[in-house]
């Protein structure tokens, strides 16, 4: 009946009724040469020049801050650049994406929760016509269901976006920029917040797509990623190029060896998993058949010194375990026992709407959790100290840029995470509930967060990671367990099972 | 190029510096950007200065114009909590007029003693103010519809009160007191605010100012010479604001205006150096995050309206003392130049930051922009239609220019 019936990858292309099938007609070449960019007087981008041949799928790396996603919103002409040059084709062009050849999937993909995917796919575009103002929905759903085949995204076309998980939402978005014969696609950060199957799911789109000759780029953080499916891996390094070499000739060391600088001996041993000495002290937090949100029973208990680590699907009801134990959401059942004078902070999951206050400073940010700490007998804050204190978590994360004053909305995805991160540290509870603790940072940036997660527990907090990515589980959790269906399965020791097992049980 | 070899030149994390390397750090762009419209209204004032001369370059009628203002830039700062929180309260103009008739007609009618009178009319205002935060906070009533109800209500009241006419003193044998309005008292321009209480007050502004400019030491400039550039700022500041008669200002503000430079005062270190503030601005951003981080948006959001209801009923307390009546309706045309006032504080000094200085500055910029075409010549009816032109001038002007910059 709907997409199912249509076979992926060899089906229509995504040009539909104008030429039939298959391939999509390559690419020109895309040379960027020159290009420059400053905000004020910080230089974001010192002089990009990079050419991308028609076909090419270049993985896009560095760490946060580098410039990846400024030199993408100038390439679309979000931003103005400061100088240089862009040519598609030989004929140069102020942006990339006023031409339908170019699509950009950024990470607020721009679809409407409350329209149907095919809804979606039309939106900006002129409606297929019946008679006068009449839109001809038969043909506009057919178009849609072709559509999605082409991505193997197999789901009735009539369903709201807001339905649909982050990563099907992802796909609907490259969808769209297909439709619009888009031949090249730059999709900025897209499975930084998508769990492993939806990820997976989306590569695999995105190779498909590749390999019907389009040109695709793509800016991640995770190296699995970039090593499975880019033929090609260019290094972003405060604003500048410092390596463009084929995937081909790169290993997944050889890439941590590109994106971390310092202490390699350090990476190394980290990059394995390191299972931890088993924790556990005084009772901190203990969850009793705990209903609430999408879950319908949790038992939990964590420990002083401990930290444990809970993942599962988006769906499962796993971020309302965090707010359950934190306590932003109060129980529906059961009963939450905290040990006397037990504080907790939580790192939220939802980093762009749930993380900070954008138009306000960095400190605010930081400070906001931990503010009776700086207030003086006459009820004034003290800022001096306040300042001291925000600036030196700033640097223990180095967040950047390195000012105080600096104002949150415009930090870089990655350094806005620290700075909520931050804001947990500066209160100093004694429970620790993470979510998604190194969503979309860089790998330097992660190892160090592993590096904070582990001293506050030797310090004698207790630590909950709840998390999509196993690769935070391995690397620093004593106790892990699987959220699946608003219930929590049994508690494995780290050091007693891999990746691949732990994925069977989501 | 070996990808390898390429990366040791450039480090990640340089964590060379000792200490914390995070400091605010000077940059003449995002000052510039902050102070534009703050300019552009004193080009205005050069030109009708170059203009009108001394009819308009007079410290006595600017002083006037803000001191009959007050009420206004009182309201200002009572839109302003509010706004902070991310709510509309269009109440406050009429939470105004109420005070205002109470101030006079609980004193002229019923003879009340007039400290009981005062804190009747706070009161009122915490209550309406309550109410308001109940609405909006409590049964989640849209702010628009629940506080321009609440502001009918007010005026309602107002007018059930003086059964719809003035309250004028001389008709009966009440009389309000002599300090309190009249020739000589709180609410005539004769009576000055002590001048060396002003003289305190900007001298601790200058070492503020002194300090803030310290902590923008770029990285590369030694901190002695900064320290001397620095002083060497506030000491032109001051110079400069002394040839424009920093002096004849100081002595020529009234009692009111120092009441008004008491409360913003207030305000802005509830506002700026209090947890409070810190909340209500958190709460007003992104209530959701706040949440999370472990404030109560309701329970700030509640504080803010019955703040603004204290702020508005002062308001309502000063127009009493400055006319010595009360009409019908006397602060209802105010509500605009008052959410003007808060919104020019978005531009003024600072980039989209609500704020209280710029609130004070703003609505008695906008005042003399409309008193400089009166001066000269233009009829005063047009007084409204140049505070919601200024008003949307200024902000689209701003935003513009924001976005060149960034």
């Amino acid at each position: 009946m709907d997409a199912t019936t249509v076979a992926t990858g060899s089906a229509a292309s995504p040009e539909g009724d104008r030429d039939g099938f298959g391939q999509i007609e390559p690419a020109k070449d895309i040379v960027i040469s020159g290009l420059r960019k400053s905000f004020g007087s910080t230089e974001v981008l010192g002089g990009i020049d990079l050419t991308i041949r028609g076909g090419d799928f270049v993985g896009l790396m560095g760490p946060n801050g580098a410039g990846k996603s400024t030199l993408i919103k100038i390439l679309d002409g979000v931003y103005d650049r400061s100088s240089g040059q862009i040519q598609y084709g030989g004929e140069a062009v102020s942006k990339l994406g006023e031409r339908p050849e170019v699509g950009f999937i950024h990470q607020d993909l721009g679809l409407v929760d409350e329209l149907s995917i095919s809804d979606n796919l039309r939106l900006g575009e002129q409606p297929m016509r019946r008679i006068g103002p009449f839109v001809d929905r038969g043909r506009e759903r057919e178009a849609a269901v072709r559509a999605l085949a082409n991505v193997g995204l197999e789901l009735p076309v009539e369903t709201l976006i807001g339905q649909l998980s982050p990563g099907e939402k992802t796909l609907v978005a490259i969808t769209r920029v297909l439709e619009r014969g888009a031949r090249v696609i730059f999709v900025d950060e897209a499975t930084s917040t998508l769990p492993p199957h939806d990820s997976h799911r989306l590569i695999e789109a995105l190779k498909q797509t590749a390999a019907r000759g389009a040109t695709v780029i793509m800016v991640s953080h995770k190296l699995s990623e970039i090593l499975d499916a880019t033929n090609r891996v260019v290094l972003l390094l405060d604003g500048k190029i410092v390596a463009d070499s084929p995937a081909a000739s790169l290993d997944r060391s050889a890439l941590v060896e590109m994106l971390v600088t310092r202490e390699k001996e350090d990476v190394a041993q980290e990059a394995t998993a390191k299972p931890r000495p088993a924790g556990g002290g005084k009772e901190l937090l203990r969850l009793e058949d705990v209903k609430g949100g999408l879950i319908d029973g949790v038992d939990l208990i964590l420990k002083s010194g401990e930290i444990v680590g809970l993942t599962g699907l988006p769906g499962s009801g796993l971020h309302d375990v965090a707010h359950l134990a934190h306590g932003t959401m109060k129980p529906r059942g059961g009963k939450v026992v905290r040990a006397a004078g037990c504080t907790s902070a939580l790192v939220p999951p939802h980093r762009e709407t749930q993380g900070g206050f954008l138009e306000q400073s960095t400190l605010e940010n930081l400070t906001i959790s931990s503010l009776s700490r700086w207030r003086s007998p006459v009820r004034l804050l003290r800022g001096g100290s306040e300042r001291r204190d925000a600036g030196e978590v700033m640097d223990r994360l180095s967040v950047r840029p390195a000012d105080p004053g600096a104002v949150f909305g415009t930090l870089s995805g990655g350094n806005k995470q620290k700075v909520v991160f931050g804001r947990a540290l500066l209160s100093g509870p004694s429970v620790y509930v993470l979510c998604e603790p190194t969503r979309g940072v860089d790998v330097g940036t992660r190892m160090e967060i592993y590096k904070l997660i582990e001293d506050l527990a030797s310090g004698g907090a207790g630590v909950l990671v709840v998390t999509s990515d196993s690769e935070d589980l391995f690397a620093i959790c004593n106790r892990i367990a699987v959220v699946v269906d608003g219930r929590l399965g049994a508690f494995i020791e780290a050091e007693e099972t891999n990746p691949q097992q732990l994925e069977a049980f989501i | 190029m070996s990808a390898t070899e390429a990366v040791p030149a450039t480090p990640v994390n340089p964590d060379s510096k000792r200490g914390s390397s995070a400091q605010r750090q000077f940059d003449l762009t995002k000052l510039l950007g902050a102070s534009i419209t703050f300019i552009a209204f004193l080009v205005v004032f050069l030109i009708y200065t170059i203009w009108l001369g001394g009819k308009f370059a007079s410290t006595d009628a600017r002083a006037l114009d803000i001191h009959q203002n007050t009420p206004v830039l009182l309201l200002g700062l009572a839109v302003l909590v509010t706004l902070i929180a991310g709510q509309f309260d269009l109440s406050v103009a009429s939470m105004a007029t109420l005070s205002a008739f109470l101030v006079i007609g609980l004193k002229l009618n019923q003879d009340w003693p007039f400290a009981l009178v005062l804190a009747v009319c706070l009161l009122v205002g915490v209550v309406g103010g309550a109410v308001n935060g109940f609405l909006v906070v409590k049964l989640r009533v849209n702010t628009f519809i629940a506080t321009l109800g609440t502001g009918g209500v007010f005026l309602g009241l107002s007018a059930v009160y003086s059964k719809g006419t003035q309250i004028v003193a001389g008709a009966g044998q009440a009389e309000l007191p002599s300090w309190f309005s009249g020739a000589n008292s709180l609410g005539s321009l004769g009576e000055k605010f002590p001048a060396v209480l002003v003289w305190v007050g900007l001298g601790a502004a200058a070492v503020m100012v002194f300090l803030a400019f310290r902590r923008m030491r770029p990285a590369r400039t030694e901190e002695r010479r900064w320290d001397i550039i620095s002083g060497a700022v506030v000491v032109v500041i001051a110079a400069i604001l002394f040839a424009l008669g920093l002096s004849n200002w100081v002595n020529a503000i009234s009692w009111t205006m120092g009441v008004l430079l008491i409360v913003a005062l207030v305000v802005w270190l509830l506002l700026d150096y209090t947890t409070y503030g810190r909340y209500l601005r958190a709460t007003g951003s992104n209530a959701e995050a706040a949440t999370l981080a472990g404030v109560n948006p309701g329970k700030e959001t509640f504080k803010a309206f019955v703040l603004g209801g204290v702020l508005a009923a002062l308001a309502g307390i000063l127009l009493g003392a400055n006319q010595g009546t009360a009409s019908p309706g006397a602060a209802t045309s105010f509500l605009l130049p008052a959410f003007a006032a808060a919104f020019l504080s978005t531009v003024i000094l600072s980039t989209g930051r609500f704020h209280v200085w710029g609130t004070l500055i703003g609505g008695t910029f906008l005042v003399w922009v409309s008193q400089g075409l009166i001066v000269g010549g233009v009829p005063f009816t047009w007084t409204e239609v140049v505070n919601g032109l200024v008003l949307i001038l200024a902000v689209a002007f701003s935003s513009v220019f924001k976005r060149r910059t960034t």
